[in-house]
């Protein structure tokens, strides 16, 4: 009876311990797993039936998605000069948009463009790539700056997919605030 | 001393000139036997029901509870119909063991034993219903209340189908308990007896070292009545949860508060009937018509009677309310269960349950064997189509005639019902051939106080406790031995003279089979030792059936041949 108590006791332990040394770089086995694999196609999931094997397509060129204002300057020098003379910003200038302008500005502009938008960006100062203007020193509107967000320019690349519209304008807003203080 | 006082109303609850020593070989007899071919092919039978059960399970958890008769308004049937009806009948055991025990009948003794086991075995087959009719079977843990990774999601205690879970595994682990601590007298008096090591060994095990020392037959006792103190609040409180499944909802036909009550008599009266079917075959198969006696037999169509009149009672309470209560869907309920498309079913409950107890008050009837075997199982076809009219009829038809349906089961509702009553069957006849079917140790304790002979003996005044031969009872099974010399003669011939001279006798008790009686009879003729016997083929024993009036096919069936080989090396 006593051996029998130990016997468990010790194959309890061993089988405790079989969890540390399971394949950790392969994902766990599971129990039953009835709902776990989704059946529908899941927005980043591969898919068989498409030629590039994934689920999400493009859409069709031309068409306009309910809620979407499509953006009428071309992706040239002449779109940028077009731009940056007629585009302008629809948002009314305040705390709330300013604020949000800061907080976009600060995720997706600060490591090159700097806090303070002066080109001192932290890549900068480590030297992983120069020749980033302060802003300061361009002639630049709100249509241009836009424009650039949308479309990038030489060495910066189209921040439209991270950014929306409305976010667009307010990093904006809260850029040519910053230059205005850079003015100073 | 005075001598012991019992009403001679009494009947004797032990036919026969019965010893203690009588009892202990006629109650191991079956289990130190060998199985004969009746068995094989019954248990044939219900192994391959049973087969044909499991395949019907694997083939609905494999595919889909969609493979059942089921449908989205009728979404019980016959799982929980049988469910209901296999916890039905698990009553009686229980009832008979514990309530009977409190209530001192000694009555119970005879057939407690086997009632119990079959508690047990239909406990086993209610238990799988809740499990297989589960959609996704492989999750039923979820039902238990254990500490776990979703941030320990527990069970929420309100649902009469998590008290269910509670409930059958109370009621069969504490009646497993209750029948096993029962058998330890009794299997310790097989592991005494057993000859070959195998079986010495197993019921070594089983017996648990039972040497039978005062203090062990205190506590055992004291056990005893614990078990049954707590077994009978049990037997009640269990099959209320199952009726509460019902009573709980908000359906017309299952809302109702007579159901506790009303579903515990249903059970007894299943649970009696069902009892009754086995005994009446146990007690003709395994010779023990002095135990289980016509009294017994009696004495449960008087408890059938009696709860099934409980159960009219219900039906016509039942009745009375939804006519009484002006709610016009529970007046449609009722309606519909008479005259819808369910009727036969109606009409098969009524006349099985209310109409065939109502016979047991002619005392010709209830002492009849065979009209009582006849209402056994018809009690039990009554009470399945109970639970089914309960649940269909109320189901099919309810609050909106758009959703009003009907249900017809498939060959794997009815092949799964099919398996459980093999699977039932399995479990007992393995059960009557390893087990002690009576309880000896207590049927000992009866004998000298409702024995036959000794009542006779008291009833001719004399002082108690009789001697075990003083007057002859009306139906003793003694001995005769024909005189025929010229059979014994040719017997003796094959097997050899035995001379008192020279050998020495053996004790031809300890083949199976051979009691002190059968033994004298053996010497009577010639035969002393274990050579003889074992000389025996198919001749000899058909000689010595000729000379022996009773145990006609015995020494056959028991290989007493092979046996003294055996005993003889």
């Amino acid at each position: 009876m006593k051996n029998i108590l130990k016997i468990t006791i010790v194959l309890v332990f061993l089988f405790t311990l079989s969890s540390c040394w399971s394949d950790k770089s392969k994902p766990n086995y599971q129990y039953m797993p009835d709902m776990y694999k989704s059946v529908g196609y899941e927005t980043y999931s591969e898919n068989p039936n498409y030629a590039n094997g994934m689920t999400t397509q493009l859409p069709v060129d031309g068409t306009i998605a309910r809620g979407k204002v499509p953006y009428d300057y071309e992706n040239s020098n002449e779109g940028y000069e077009a731009a940056k003379l007629n585009s302008k910003n629809l948002l009314e200038v305040n705390e709330a948009n300013l604020s949000n302008g800061k907080k976009m500005y600060d995720i997706y502009c600060i490591s090159c463009h700097g806090k303070t938008g002066a080109g001192d960006g932290i890549l900068v100062q480590r030297d992983k790539f120069l020749g980033i203007p302060n802003y300061k020193d361009r002639d630049i509107t709100e249509g241009s700056i836009y424009h650039v967000i949308m479309y990038g320019r030489n060495m910066m690349g189209s921040h439209s997919s991270q950014l929306t519209a409305q976010e667009r304008w307010q990093v904006t807003m809260y850029v040519q605030e910053l230059r205005t203080e850079l003015l100073k | 001393m005075s001598s012991h006082y019992e009403a001679p109303i009494r009947r004797p609850l032990i036919i026969g000139d019965k010893s203690y020593h009588d009892i202990t070989v006629e109650v191991a007899a079956p289990v130190e036997g060998k199985a004969n071919k009746l068995w094989w092919t019954a248990f044939t039978i219900a192994l391959l029901a049973f087969l044909w059960g499991i395949g019907s399970i694997i083939y609905t958890i494999g595919t889909g509870i969609g493979v059942w008769g089921l449908n989205k308004t009728v979404g019980w049937a016959w799982d929980i119909t049988n469910f209901v009806w296999w916890v039905g009948i698990g009553h009686a055991g229980t009832l008979i063991s514990a309530v009977l025990l409190l209530f001192r009948q000694k009555w119970r003794m005879g057939i407690n034993r086997s009632a119990e086991a079959m508690t047990i075995f239909s406990v086993v087959q209610a238990g799988l219903f809740p499990v297989i009719h589960m959609g996704r079977v492989w999750n039923a843990h979820f039902v238990l209340p254990i500490p776990n990774q979703f941030g320990t999601l527990w069970t929420n205690f309100n649902s009469p189908l998590l008290w269910d879970v509670f409930a059958i595994s109370t009621y069969l682990s504490v009646s497993l308990v209750f029948w096993w601590t029962g058998l330890l007298p009794d299997f310790a008096m097989l592991r005494d007896r057993a000859v070959r090591p195998f079986q010495k060994k197993i019921y070594s095990l089983l017996s648990f070292g039972w040497t039978g020392r005062a203090k062990d037959w205190q506590r055992f006792e004291e056990v005893s009545l614990v078990l049954a103190g707590l077994a009978t609040p049990l037997v009640l409180s269990v099959h209320t949860i199952v009726s509460f499944d019902f009573a709980t909802s908000i359906i017309p036909g299952w809302h109702t508060t007579i159901f506790p009550p009303y579903f515990v008599a249903g059970a007894v009266f299943s649970g009696f009937a069902m009892v009754n079917t086995l005994l009446i075959i146990m007690r003709k198969v395994s010779n023990l018509e002095a135990y289980i006696t016509k009294q017994h037999i009696e004495l449960m169509n008087i408890v059938i009677m009696i709860t099934g009149s409980i159960v009219g009672c219900a039906y016509i309470t039942e009745l009375f309310i939804a006519w009484y209560s002006g709610v016009e869907y529970e007046q449609y309920a009722f309606l519909n269960r008479a005259t819808g498309p369910y009727w036969w079913a109606y009409l098969l409950m009524m006349s099985c349950n209310v109409f065939s107890p109502q016979f047991m008050w002619s005392k010709k009837l209830r002492t009849s064997i065979t009209f009582s075997f006849i209402i056994s199982i018809v009690v039990n076809i009554g009470m399945w189509f109970e639970r089914f009219v309960i649940i269909v009829t109320s189901l099919h038809r309810d609050y909106l005639p758009s959703s009003w349906t009907m249900f017809s089961p498939t060959f794997v509702d009815i092949g799964i019902y099919v398996g459980t009553i093999g699977f039932f069957f399995v479990l007992f006849l393995l059960y009557a051939r390893t087990f002690p079917v009576i309880a000896q140790a207590e049927v000992k304790s009866i004998l000298k106080s409702s024995g036959e002979n000794y009542k006779l003996h008291r009833d001719a005044g004399g002082k108690n406790p009789a001697p075990t031969v003083t007057k002859s009872a009306i139906n003793v099974k003694t001995e005769t031995v024909v005189d025929s010399n010229a059979n014994k003669n040719s017997l003796l011939g094959t097997l050899g003279v035995f001379d008192k001279e020279t050998q020495t006798a053996d004790d031809l008790k300890l083949i199976s089979g051979v009691g002190p009686k059968l033994e004298k009879t053996l010497n009577t003729i010639g035969i002393y030792s274990f050579e003889q016997v074992s000389k025996m083929t198919d001749t000899e024993y058909d000689l010595l059936d000729s000379i022996l009036d009773s145990f006609k096919g015995r020494a056959k069936r028991d290989d007493w041949a092979g046996q003294a080989k055996n005993l003889k090396k």
